[in-house]
Protein backbone atom coordinates (compact mmCIF):
# COMPACT_ATOMS: atom_id res chain seq x y z
CA UNK A 1 0.00 0.00 0.00
CA UNK A 2 1.86 3.56 -1.07
CA UNK A 3 -1.04 6.02 -0.88
CA UNK A 4 0.30 9.01 0.88
CA UNK A 5 -1.44 10.76 4.06
CA UNK A 6 -4.34 12.69 2.65
CA UNK A 7 -4.51 15.82 3.43
CA UNK A 8 -7.20 16.28 5.30
CA UNK A 9 -5.97 18.05 8.23
CA UNK A 10 -4.93 20.72 5.82
CA UNK A 11 -8.59 20.39 4.09
CA UNK A 12 -10.22 21.71 7.35
CA UNK A 13 -8.10 24.40 8.04
CA UNK A 14 -8.87 25.57 4.56
CA UNK A 15 -12.36 25.27 5.46
CA UNK A 16 -12.39 26.87 8.64
CA UNK A 17 -10.50 30.15 7.44
CA UNK A 18 -13.05 30.18 4.46
CA UNK A 19 -16.32 29.91 6.77
CA UNK A 20 -14.60 32.63 8.66
CA UNK A 21 -13.75 34.86 5.49
CA UNK A 22 -17.34 34.52 3.82
CA UNK A 23 -19.70 33.87 6.37
CA UNK A 24 -18.88 36.16 8.60
CA UNK A 25 -22.64 37.92 8.76
CA UNK A 26 -24.36 34.59 9.37
CA UNK A 27 -22.42 33.94 12.36
CA UNK A 28 -22.74 37.49 13.62
CA UNK A 29 -26.58 36.95 13.05
CA UNK A 30 -26.53 33.80 15.03
CA UNK A 31 -24.24 35.57 17.85
CA UNK A 32 -26.73 38.61 18.36
CA UNK A 33 -29.92 36.19 19.04
CA UNK A 34 -27.95 33.33 20.85
CA UNK A 35 -26.35 36.61 23.35
CA UNK A 36 -29.60 38.51 23.43
CA UNK A 37 -30.99 35.49 24.41
CA UNK A 38 -28.82 34.23 27.13
CA UNK A 39 -28.12 38.00 28.52
CA UNK A 40 -31.83 38.20 28.86
CA UNK A 41 -32.06 34.69 30.87
CA UNK A 42 -29.22 36.42 32.92
CA UNK A 43 -30.60 39.35 33.44
CA UNK A 44 -34.06 38.20 34.41
CA UNK A 45 -32.56 35.59 36.79
CA UNK A 46 -29.91 38.05 38.70
CA UNK A 47 -31.92 41.05 38.74
CA UNK A 48 -34.31 39.53 41.45
CA UNK A 49 -31.98 39.27 44.64
CA UNK A 50 -30.92 35.92 45.14
CA UNK A 51 -33.62 35.03 48.14
CA UNK A 52 -36.63 35.97 45.90
CA UNK A 53 -35.41 34.04 43.23
CA UNK A 54 -34.90 31.22 45.02
CA UNK A 55 -38.23 31.49 46.79
CA UNK A 56 -39.86 31.54 43.63
CA UNK A 57 -37.90 28.45 42.64
CA UNK A 58 -38.81 26.44 45.43
CA UNK A 59 -42.67 27.39 44.70
CA UNK A 60 -41.89 25.94 41.39
CA UNK A 61 -40.69 23.12 42.52
CA UNK A 62 -43.57 22.78 45.14
CA UNK A 63 -46.09 23.28 41.86
CA UNK A 64 -44.08 20.73 39.74
CA UNK A 65 -43.08 18.26 41.91
CA UNK A 66 -44.10 17.46 45.38
CA UNK A 67 -42.51 19.05 48.72
CA UNK A 68 -39.71 16.54 48.88
CA UNK A 69 -38.26 18.15 45.09
CA UNK A 70 -39.37 22.05 46.68
CA UNK A 71 -37.20 21.36 50.01
CA UNK A 72 -34.38 19.97 47.94
CA UNK A 73 -34.65 23.34 45.84
CA UNK A 74 -35.04 25.52 48.80
CA UNK A 75 -31.73 23.31 50.60
CA UNK A 76 -29.46 23.42 47.45
CA UNK A 77 -30.02 26.95 46.05
CA UNK A 78 -29.46 27.89 50.10
CA UNK A 79 -26.38 26.31 49.86
CA UNK A 80 -24.72 27.63 46.56
CA UNK A 81 -25.84 30.90 47.69
CA UNK A 82 -23.79 30.73 50.68
CA UNK A 83 -21.60 29.38 49.22
CA UNK A 84 -20.63 32.19 47.04
CA UNK A 85 -21.32 31.02 44.24
CA UNK A 86 -25.00 32.24 42.85
CA UNK A 87 -23.82 34.68 40.64
CA UNK A 88 -22.00 32.03 38.78
CA UNK A 89 -24.62 29.61 39.08
CA UNK A 90 -27.42 31.83 37.65
CA UNK A 91 -24.82 32.55 34.43
CA UNK A 92 -24.16 28.71 34.06
CA UNK A 93 -28.26 27.88 34.19
CA UNK A 94 -28.66 30.88 31.67
CA UNK A 95 -26.25 28.91 29.62
CA UNK A 96 -27.48 25.94 30.14
CA UNK A 97 -31.48 26.91 29.70
CA UNK A 98 -30.73 28.58 25.87
CA UNK A 99 -29.00 26.09 24.79
CA UNK A 100 -31.67 23.68 25.80
CA UNK A 101 -34.68 25.88 24.71
CA UNK A 102 -32.95 25.62 20.99
CA UNK A 103 -31.79 22.30 21.10
CA UNK A 104 -35.37 21.76 21.92
CA UNK A 105 -36.93 24.43 18.94
CA UNK A 106 -34.22 22.91 16.52
CA UNK A 107 -33.99 19.25 17.58
CA UNK A 108 -37.86 18.26 17.42
CA UNK A 109 -38.73 19.57 13.98
CA UNK A 110 -35.82 17.49 12.79
CA UNK A 111 -36.89 14.36 14.67
CA UNK A 112 -40.01 15.00 13.52
CA UNK A 113 -38.99 14.95 9.53
CA UNK A 114 -36.40 12.22 11.00
CA UNK A 115 -39.75 9.86 11.72
CA UNK A 116 -41.44 10.98 8.46
CA UNK A 117 -38.92 10.22 6.11
CA UNK A 118 -37.01 7.15 5.94
CA UNK A 119 -34.19 9.27 3.73
CA UNK A 120 -33.86 12.03 6.16
CA UNK A 121 -33.01 9.55 9.30
CA UNK A 122 -30.23 8.19 7.17
CA UNK A 123 -28.64 11.13 6.28
CA UNK A 124 -29.42 12.32 10.26
CA UNK A 125 -28.17 9.28 12.01
CA UNK A 126 -24.64 9.68 11.14
CA UNK A 127 -24.57 13.00 11.29
CA UNK A 128 -25.46 12.71 14.82
CA UNK A 129 -22.97 9.82 15.46
CA UNK A 130 -20.39 12.15 14.53
CA UNK A 131 -21.78 15.21 16.74
CA UNK A 132 -21.95 12.77 20.00
CA UNK A 133 -18.61 11.38 19.60
CA UNK A 134 -16.20 14.45 18.10
CA UNK A 135 -14.24 15.36 20.99
CA UNK A 136 -15.48 18.55 22.12
CA UNK A 137 -11.62 19.71 22.52
CA UNK A 138 -11.90 19.65 18.51
CA UNK A 139 -14.30 22.48 17.40
CA UNK A 140 -13.47 24.49 20.73
CA UNK A 141 -10.76 26.84 18.27
CA UNK A 142 -13.35 26.71 15.20
CA UNK A 143 -16.19 28.29 17.75
CA UNK A 144 -13.81 30.97 18.97
CA UNK A 145 -12.80 31.94 14.92
CA UNK A 146 -16.94 31.82 14.36
CA UNK A 147 -18.21 33.21 16.99
CA UNK A 148 -15.62 34.83 19.20
CA UNK A 149 -15.08 34.18 23.07
CA UNK A 150 -17.45 34.74 25.41
CA UNK A 151 -21.00 32.61 26.20
CA UNK A 152 -22.16 32.25 22.65
CA UNK A 153 -19.56 29.65 21.12
CA UNK A 154 -20.31 28.03 25.10
CA UNK A 155 -24.18 27.48 23.92
CA UNK A 156 -23.42 26.66 20.54
CA UNK A 157 -20.74 23.82 21.57
CA UNK A 158 -23.62 22.70 24.20
CA UNK A 159 -26.31 22.34 21.71
CA UNK A 160 -23.54 20.36 19.37
CA UNK A 161 -23.44 17.59 22.20
CA UNK A 162 -26.48 17.67 23.65
CA UNK A 163 -29.02 17.87 20.93
CA UNK A 164 -29.45 13.90 19.61
CA UNK A 165 -31.28 12.44 22.56
CA UNK A 166 -33.60 14.71 21.40
CA UNK A 167 -33.59 14.25 17.98
CA UNK A 168 -33.60 10.54 18.20
CA UNK A 169 -36.22 9.97 21.05
CA UNK A 170 -38.40 12.52 19.30
CA UNK A 171 -38.12 10.05 15.83
CA UNK A 172 -38.33 7.23 17.95
CA UNK A 173 -41.64 7.98 19.88
CA UNK A 174 -43.08 8.98 16.50
CA UNK A 175 -42.45 5.71 14.82
CA UNK A 176 -43.73 3.61 17.93
CA UNK A 177 -47.11 4.96 17.83
CA UNK A 178 -48.79 1.85 16.89
CA UNK A 179 -49.80 1.22 13.19
CA UNK A 180 -53.46 0.23 13.99
CA UNK A 181 -54.06 4.00 15.11
CA UNK A 182 -52.00 5.87 12.20
CA UNK A 183 -54.59 3.14 9.93
CA UNK A 184 -57.34 4.59 12.22
CA UNK A 185 -56.61 7.88 11.53
CA UNK A 186 -55.71 7.50 7.77
CA UNK A 187 -58.85 6.07 7.53
CA UNK A 188 -61.49 9.11 9.20
CA UNK A 189 -59.43 10.66 6.53
CA UNK A 190 -57.37 13.15 8.70
CA UNK A 191 -54.51 15.47 6.99
CA UNK A 192 -50.68 14.38 7.87
CA UNK A 193 -50.60 18.01 10.48
CA UNK A 194 -53.92 16.38 12.56
CA UNK A 195 -52.41 13.43 12.72
CA UNK A 196 -49.38 15.05 13.81
CA UNK A 197 -50.65 17.02 16.24
CA UNK A 198 -53.48 15.18 17.04
CA UNK A 199 -52.49 11.59 17.35
CA UNK A 200 -48.52 10.77 16.93
CA UNK A 201 -46.85 13.73 19.07
CA UNK A 202 -49.64 13.31 22.34
CA UNK A 203 -48.74 9.72 22.34
CA UNK A 204 -44.85 10.31 22.29
CA UNK A 205 -44.57 12.83 24.16
CA UNK A 206 -43.41 10.94 27.02
CA UNK A 207 -40.51 9.69 24.94
CA UNK A 208 -39.93 12.87 23.65
CA UNK A 209 -39.31 14.69 26.97
CA UNK A 210 -37.23 12.03 27.74
CA UNK A 211 -35.16 12.85 24.80
CA UNK A 212 -35.31 16.58 26.31
CA UNK A 213 -34.41 15.85 30.17
CA UNK A 214 -31.29 14.35 28.35
CA UNK A 215 -30.40 17.03 26.50
CA UNK A 216 -30.28 19.55 29.51
CA UNK A 217 -28.34 17.24 31.47
CA UNK A 218 -25.76 17.11 28.27
CA UNK A 219 -25.93 20.43 27.97
CA UNK A 220 -25.13 20.98 31.85
CA UNK A 221 -21.98 18.43 31.67
CA UNK A 222 -20.62 20.96 29.01
CA UNK A 223 -20.29 23.75 31.66
CA UNK A 224 -16.71 23.26 32.33
CA UNK A 225 -15.59 22.60 28.99
CA UNK A 226 -17.67 26.04 27.69
CA UNK A 227 -15.90 27.59 30.22
CA UNK A 228 -12.34 27.41 28.51
CA UNK A 229 -13.99 29.68 25.30
CA UNK A 230 -15.25 32.13 27.63
CA UNK A 231 -19.06 31.60 28.57
CA UNK A 232 -18.56 32.04 32.53
CA UNK A 233 -20.51 31.20 35.31
CA UNK A 234 -19.42 27.74 37.80
CA UNK A 235 -17.69 26.02 35.07
CA UNK A 236 -14.70 28.49 35.20
CA UNK A 237 -14.56 27.93 38.64
CA UNK A 238 -14.51 24.45 38.49
CA UNK A 239 -11.63 24.53 35.67
CA UNK A 240 -9.83 27.60 37.54
CA UNK A 241 -9.53 24.91 40.73
CA UNK A 242 -8.60 21.85 38.41
CA UNK A 243 -5.72 24.08 36.96
CA UNK A 244 -4.74 24.67 40.25
CA UNK A 245 -4.92 21.46 41.69
CA UNK A 246 -7.37 23.00 44.28
CA UNK A 247 -9.56 19.67 45.31
CA UNK A 248 -11.95 21.65 48.07
CA UNK A 249 -12.88 24.86 45.79
CA UNK A 250 -13.48 22.51 42.86
CA UNK A 251 -15.83 20.39 44.86
CA UNK A 252 -17.86 23.38 45.86
CA UNK A 253 -18.20 24.77 42.45
CA UNK A 254 -19.34 20.91 40.98
CA UNK A 255 -21.66 20.69 43.91
CA UNK A 256 -23.46 23.70 42.73
CA UNK A 257 -23.54 21.78 39.33
CA UNK A 258 -25.04 18.84 41.07
CA UNK A 259 -27.65 20.76 42.54
CA UNK A 260 -28.93 22.41 39.81
CA UNK A 261 -28.96 19.48 37.24
CA UNK A 262 -31.03 17.26 39.81
CA UNK A 263 -33.24 20.23 40.02
CA UNK A 264 -33.59 20.41 35.99
CA UNK A 265 -33.78 16.62 35.90
CA UNK A 266 -36.55 16.42 38.59
CA UNK A 267 -38.62 19.24 37.06
CA UNK A 268 -38.48 18.31 33.33
CA UNK A 269 -39.74 14.54 34.61
CA UNK A 270 -42.16 15.61 36.69
CA UNK A 271 -43.73 18.41 34.10
CA UNK A 272 -45.37 15.86 31.73
CA UNK A 273 -47.13 14.19 34.96
CA UNK A 274 -49.08 17.43 35.64
CA UNK A 275 -50.59 17.56 32.53
CA UNK A 276 -52.01 13.67 33.58
CA UNK A 277 -53.42 14.87 37.03
CA UNK B 1 -63.95 23.89 20.14
CA UNK B 2 -63.38 27.65 19.85
CA UNK B 3 -62.20 28.08 23.50
CA UNK B 4 -59.55 25.00 22.79
CA UNK B 5 -58.02 26.39 19.47
CA UNK B 6 -58.04 29.82 21.52
CA UNK B 7 -56.12 27.89 24.35
CA UNK B 8 -53.83 26.43 21.56
CA UNK B 9 -53.08 29.50 20.26
CA UNK B 10 -52.47 30.71 23.67
CA UNK B 11 -50.20 27.86 24.46
CA UNK B 12 -48.10 28.56 21.63
CA UNK B 13 -47.70 32.58 21.46
CA UNK B 14 -47.38 33.06 25.09
CA UNK B 15 -43.60 31.16 24.94
CA UNK B 16 -42.78 33.12 22.34
CA UNK B 17 -43.67 35.86 23.48
CA UNK B 18 -41.87 35.54 26.95
CA UNK B 19 -39.02 34.75 24.24
CA UNK B 20 -39.00 37.75 22.25
CA UNK B 21 -39.24 40.05 26.17
CA UNK B 22 -35.96 37.97 26.91
CA UNK B 23 -34.39 38.63 23.61
CA UNK B 24 -34.93 42.14 23.78
CA UNK B 25 -34.24 42.39 28.03
CA UNK B 26 -30.54 41.07 26.64
CA UNK B 27 -30.25 43.29 23.84
CA UNK B 28 -31.18 46.46 25.39
CA UNK B 29 -28.98 45.75 28.54
CA UNK B 30 -25.92 44.61 26.36
CA UNK B 31 -25.90 48.42 25.21
CA UNK B 32 -23.59 49.83 27.58
CA UNK B 33 -25.30 53.47 28.39
CA UNK B 34 -22.25 54.61 30.50
CA UNK B 35 -19.72 56.62 29.24
CA UNK B 36 -16.80 54.53 30.24
CA UNK B 37 -14.98 51.84 27.93
CA UNK B 38 -15.14 48.31 28.12
CA UNK B 39 -11.97 46.67 27.72
CA UNK B 40 -11.72 42.55 27.33
CA UNK B 41 -8.86 40.83 28.99
CA UNK B 42 -8.40 37.05 28.17
CA UNK B 43 -6.11 35.34 30.16
CA UNK B 44 -5.73 31.34 31.57
CA UNK B 45 -6.04 29.78 35.11
CA UNK B 46 -2.68 29.82 36.15
CA UNK B 47 -1.36 31.37 38.99
CA UNK B 48 1.12 33.88 37.65
CA UNK B 49 -1.41 34.96 34.83
CA UNK B 50 -4.40 35.82 37.24
CA UNK B 51 -2.17 38.08 39.38
CA UNK B 52 -1.18 40.08 36.74
CA UNK B 53 -4.30 39.98 34.98
CA UNK B 54 -5.62 40.97 37.88
CA UNK B 55 -3.25 44.02 38.80
CA UNK B 56 -3.87 45.16 34.79
CA UNK B 57 -7.68 45.18 35.57
CA UNK B 58 -7.20 47.02 38.89
CA UNK B 59 -4.96 49.95 37.36
CA UNK B 60 -7.62 49.85 33.88
CA UNK B 61 -10.41 50.57 36.36
CA UNK B 62 -8.88 52.81 39.29
CA UNK B 63 -6.78 55.17 37.26
CA UNK B 64 -8.34 55.43 33.42
CA UNK B 65 -11.32 54.16 34.73
CA UNK B 66 -12.67 51.78 32.37
CA UNK B 67 -15.20 48.90 32.63
CA UNK B 68 -13.14 45.47 32.57
CA UNK B 69 -14.42 42.78 31.47
CA UNK B 70 -11.28 39.20 32.34
CA UNK B 71 -12.31 36.15 30.39
CA UNK B 72 -10.93 32.94 32.29
CA UNK B 73 -10.00 30.58 29.10
CA UNK B 74 -7.83 27.97 27.79
CA UNK B 75 -4.38 28.78 26.38
CA UNK B 76 -5.65 27.85 22.83
CA UNK B 77 -8.72 30.14 22.76
CA UNK B 78 -6.97 32.88 24.50
CA UNK B 79 -4.85 32.99 21.34
CA UNK B 80 -7.92 32.67 18.90
CA UNK B 81 -9.60 35.25 21.14
CA UNK B 82 -7.64 38.26 20.46
CA UNK B 83 -6.12 37.36 17.56
CA UNK B 84 -9.97 37.86 16.12
CA UNK B 85 -10.50 40.42 17.99
CA UNK B 86 -13.16 39.39 20.61
CA UNK B 87 -10.89 40.34 23.69
CA UNK B 88 -9.03 42.98 23.78
CA UNK B 89 -5.54 42.10 24.90
CA UNK B 90 -3.71 39.05 27.09
CA UNK B 91 -0.63 39.51 29.62
CA UNK B 92 0.22 36.16 29.45
CA UNK B 93 1.59 35.14 26.57
CA UNK B 94 4.92 32.64 27.39
CA UNK B 95 7.67 33.23 24.43
CA UNK B 96 9.33 32.17 22.74
CA UNK B 97 8.64 28.60 23.50
CA UNK B 98 5.89 27.37 26.04
CA UNK B 99 3.04 28.90 23.36
CA UNK B 100 5.18 28.73 20.01
CA UNK B 101 2.93 26.84 18.24
CA UNK B 102 0.11 29.40 18.97
CA UNK B 103 2.19 32.57 17.41
CA UNK B 104 2.69 30.27 14.65
CA UNK B 105 -0.97 30.14 13.59
CA UNK B 106 -2.37 33.54 15.62
CA UNK B 107 1.03 35.62 15.13
CA UNK B 108 -0.09 37.77 12.22
CA UNK B 109 -3.09 38.92 13.40
CA UNK B 110 -1.50 40.12 16.60
CA UNK B 111 0.44 43.13 17.98
CA UNK B 112 3.17 42.01 20.38
CA UNK B 113 3.80 44.91 23.10
CA UNK B 114 6.71 43.44 24.53
CA UNK B 115 7.96 41.81 27.40
CA UNK B 116 5.95 42.37 30.51
CA UNK B 117 8.02 40.45 32.86
CA UNK B 118 11.77 39.07 32.29
CA UNK B 119 13.29 36.05 33.92
CA UNK B 120 11.18 33.23 34.09
CA UNK B 121 13.01 29.91 34.10
CA UNK B 122 11.90 26.72 32.87
CA UNK B 123 13.61 23.19 33.55
CA UNK B 124 13.56 19.94 35.22
CA UNK B 125 12.70 20.47 39.06
CA UNK B 126 12.90 17.74 41.97
CA UNK B 127 11.89 17.72 45.92
CA UNK B 128 15.09 19.62 47.77
CA UNK B 129 15.66 16.14 49.65
CA UNK B 130 16.47 14.26 46.80
CA UNK B 131 20.77 13.60 46.19
CA UNK B 132 20.70 14.86 42.75
CA UNK B 133 21.58 18.29 41.61
CA UNK B 134 22.51 18.16 37.96
CA UNK B 135 20.63 16.32 35.37
CA UNK B 136 23.52 14.16 34.25
CA UNK B 137 22.74 12.66 37.90
CA UNK B 138 19.78 10.99 36.69
CA UNK B 139 21.89 8.87 34.21
CA UNK B 140 22.78 5.76 37.19
CA UNK B 141 20.62 2.76 36.45
CA UNK B 142 19.75 3.30 40.53
CA UNK B 143 18.52 6.60 40.64
CA UNK B 144 16.24 5.43 37.49
CA UNK B 145 15.25 2.74 38.86
CA UNK B 146 13.97 4.76 42.46
CA UNK B 147 12.11 7.46 39.30
CA UNK B 148 10.68 4.17 37.75
CA UNK B 149 12.39 5.88 34.52
CA UNK B 150 9.31 8.62 34.32
CA UNK B 151 9.96 12.42 34.28
CA UNK B 152 6.06 13.88 34.66
CA UNK B 153 5.59 16.36 32.40
CA UNK B 154 2.87 18.59 31.13
CA UNK B 155 0.51 19.22 27.87
CA UNK B 156 1.69 17.84 25.17
CA UNK B 157 3.08 20.36 22.94
CA UNK B 158 3.94 23.08 25.51
CA UNK B 159 7.80 24.50 24.91
CA UNK B 160 9.11 22.78 27.75
CA UNK B 161 7.94 19.24 26.46
CA UNK B 162 10.08 19.57 23.60
CA UNK B 163 12.79 21.13 25.55
CA UNK B 164 12.84 17.97 27.62
CA UNK B 165 12.92 15.67 24.37
CA UNK B 166 16.44 17.15 23.75
CA UNK B 167 17.39 16.92 27.00
CA UNK B 168 16.77 13.44 27.53
CA UNK B 169 18.53 12.82 23.72
CA UNK B 170 21.65 15.35 24.85
CA UNK B 171 22.47 13.60 28.32
CA UNK B 172 22.02 10.27 26.83
CA UNK B 173 18.82 9.43 29.39
CA UNK B 174 17.58 6.40 26.76
CA UNK B 175 15.85 4.72 29.60
CA UNK B 176 13.90 7.60 30.42
CA UNK B 177 10.09 8.25 29.29
CA UNK B 178 8.53 11.80 29.46
CA UNK B 179 5.23 11.26 30.50
CA UNK B 180 2.80 13.89 28.83
CA UNK B 181 -0.08 15.09 31.47
CA UNK B 182 -1.51 18.25 32.23
CA UNK B 183 -0.34 21.15 34.38
CA UNK B 184 -2.69 20.58 36.97
CA UNK B 185 -2.18 16.61 37.17
CA UNK B 186 1.84 17.15 37.24
CA UNK B 187 1.33 19.51 40.23
CA UNK B 188 -0.81 17.48 42.03
CA UNK B 189 1.93 14.66 41.41
CA UNK B 190 4.67 16.18 42.79
CA UNK B 191 2.68 17.41 45.78
CA UNK B 192 1.52 13.24 46.17
CA UNK B 193 5.74 12.29 46.07
CA UNK B 194 6.26 15.36 48.42
CA UNK B 195 4.17 14.79 51.01
CA UNK B 196 5.21 11.10 50.66
CA UNK B 197 9.05 11.97 50.65
CA UNK B 198 9.15 9.69 47.62
CA UNK B 199 11.81 10.64 44.70
CA UNK B 200 10.50 12.70 41.54
CA UNK B 201 11.25 14.43 38.54
CA UNK B 202 8.79 17.41 36.67
CA UNK B 203 9.19 19.33 34.50
CA UNK B 204 9.11 22.82 36.61
CA UNK B 205 8.72 26.22 35.57
CA UNK B 206 8.68 30.03 37.51
CA UNK B 207 7.07 31.78 38.48
CA UNK B 208 4.92 28.98 39.65
CA UNK B 209 3.13 28.21 43.27
CA UNK B 210 4.53 24.89 43.55
CA UNK B 211 7.60 26.80 44.25
CA UNK B 212 5.89 28.72 47.29
CA UNK B 213 4.26 25.26 48.68
CA UNK B 214 7.51 23.12 48.79
CA UNK B 215 10.85 23.08 48.72
CA UNK B 216 12.10 22.67 45.35
CA UNK B 217 15.17 22.69 43.45
CA UNK B 218 15.50 22.79 40.00
CA UNK B 219 18.87 20.55 38.14
CA UNK B 220 21.83 22.52 36.69
CA UNK B 221 21.83 22.40 33.28
CA UNK B 222 25.21 22.19 31.94
CA UNK B 223 24.84 21.68 28.62
CA UNK B 224 22.33 24.90 28.41
CA UNK B 225 19.36 22.79 26.97
CA UNK B 226 17.49 24.93 28.52
CA UNK B 227 18.97 27.96 27.70
CA UNK B 228 16.98 30.53 27.25
CA UNK B 229 15.15 31.73 29.82
CA UNK B 230 11.45 32.43 28.93
CA UNK B 231 9.35 36.22 28.94
CA UNK B 232 6.09 36.43 29.49
CA UNK B 233 5.00 39.25 26.78
CA UNK B 234 1.61 41.40 26.12
CA UNK B 235 -0.31 41.02 23.34
CA UNK B 236 -2.78 42.92 21.53
CA UNK B 237 -5.47 42.67 19.04
CA UNK B 238 -4.94 44.75 15.92
CA UNK B 239 -6.40 47.96 16.17
CA UNK B 240 -6.73 48.63 19.92
CA UNK B 241 -4.46 51.41 20.00
CA UNK B 242 -6.96 53.31 17.32
CA UNK B 243 -10.03 52.66 19.07
CA UNK B 244 -8.28 53.30 22.85
CA UNK B 245 -4.92 54.29 22.71
CA UNK B 246 -4.31 55.05 26.68
CA UNK B 247 -5.31 51.19 27.08
CA UNK B 248 -3.13 50.40 24.44
CA UNK B 249 -0.09 52.41 26.11
CA UNK B 250 -0.90 51.52 29.35
CA UNK B 251 -0.42 47.85 28.33
CA UNK B 252 2.63 48.67 26.11
CA UNK B 253 4.29 49.75 29.57
CA UNK B 254 3.51 47.56 31.68
CA UNK B 255 5.87 45.89 33.21
CA UNK B 256 6.85 43.95 36.79
CA UNK B 257 9.40 41.52 38.24
CA UNK B 258 8.96 38.28 39.30
CA UNK B 259 9.32 39.32 42.67
CA UNK B 260 6.28 41.59 42.21
CA UNK B 261 4.34 39.03 40.84
CA UNK B 262 5.33 36.23 43.57
CA UNK B 263 3.97 39.58 46.25
CA UNK B 264 0.58 38.82 44.44
CA UNK B 265 0.45 35.20 44.03
CA UNK B 266 1.42 35.01 47.84
CA UNK B 267 -1.36 37.24 48.88
CA UNK B 268 -3.99 34.76 46.74
CA UNK B 269 -1.87 31.44 47.78
CA UNK B 270 -3.38 32.83 51.33
CA UNK B 271 -6.17 33.72 50.90
CA UNK B 272 -6.81 36.58 49.65
CA UNK B 273 -9.21 37.05 46.76
CA UNK B 274 -7.54 38.09 43.87
CA UNK B 275 -9.16 41.63 43.25
CA UNK B 276 -7.90 42.04 46.95
CA UNK B 277 -4.30 41.22 46.69
CA UNK B 278 -4.15 43.34 43.19
CA UNK B 279 -5.74 46.21 44.50
CA UNK B 280 -3.16 45.92 47.88
CA UNK B 281 -0.27 45.68 45.41
CA UNK B 282 -1.39 48.59 43.61
CA UNK B 283 -1.69 50.76 46.50
CA UNK B 284 1.41 49.90 47.76
CA UNK B 285 3.46 50.36 44.76
CA UNK B 286 2.52 53.66 43.49
CA UNK B 287 5.71 54.65 42.46
CA UNK B 288 5.77 51.99 39.36
CA UNK B 289 1.82 52.32 38.84
CA UNK B 290 3.21 56.09 37.95
CA UNK B 291 5.55 54.38 35.07
CA UNK B 292 3.12 52.50 33.56
CA UNK B 293 1.20 55.25 33.83
CA UNK B 294 3.69 57.98 31.69
CA UNK B 295 2.30 60.31 28.86
CA UNK B 296 -1.20 58.96 29.02
CA UNK B 297 -3.84 61.59 28.78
Amino acid sequence: MNIPKLPLGRLVEKLEEWLTLYFGPVFDFIHSVIGGMVEGIEAVLTFLPALVVILLITALAYWIGKWRLALFALIGLLLIDNLGLWGPSMQSLALVLAASVLAVLIGVPIGILCAQSGKARNIVTPVLDFMQTMPAFVYLLPAVSFFSLGVVPGVIASIIFAIPPTIRLTNLGIRQVSSELVEAADAFGSTPNQKLFKLQLPIAMPTIMAGINQTIMLSLSMVVISSMIGAQGVGAYVYRAVSQAKTGAGFEAGLAIVVIAILLDRMTQNALKIKHK
Amino acid sequence: MKKRNRRKFMSITLPLLLLAAVMLAGCSSSSSGSGSQTVKLAYVAWDSEIASTYVVKEVLESKLNKTVELLQVDAGPMFAGVAGGSADAMVAAWLPSTHASYMEKYGKDLEDLGANLDGTKIGLTVPAYMKVDSIEDLNGSAVADSLDHKIIGIEPGAGIMSATEKALKDYKLDGYTLVESSSAAMAQELQKAYDANQPIVVTGWTPHWMFANMDLKYLSDPQGVYGGDEQIHTLARKGLNDDQPDVHQFLDQFQWTPDDMAQVMIAIQGGQSPEEAAKAWVESNPDKVMKWMAGIE
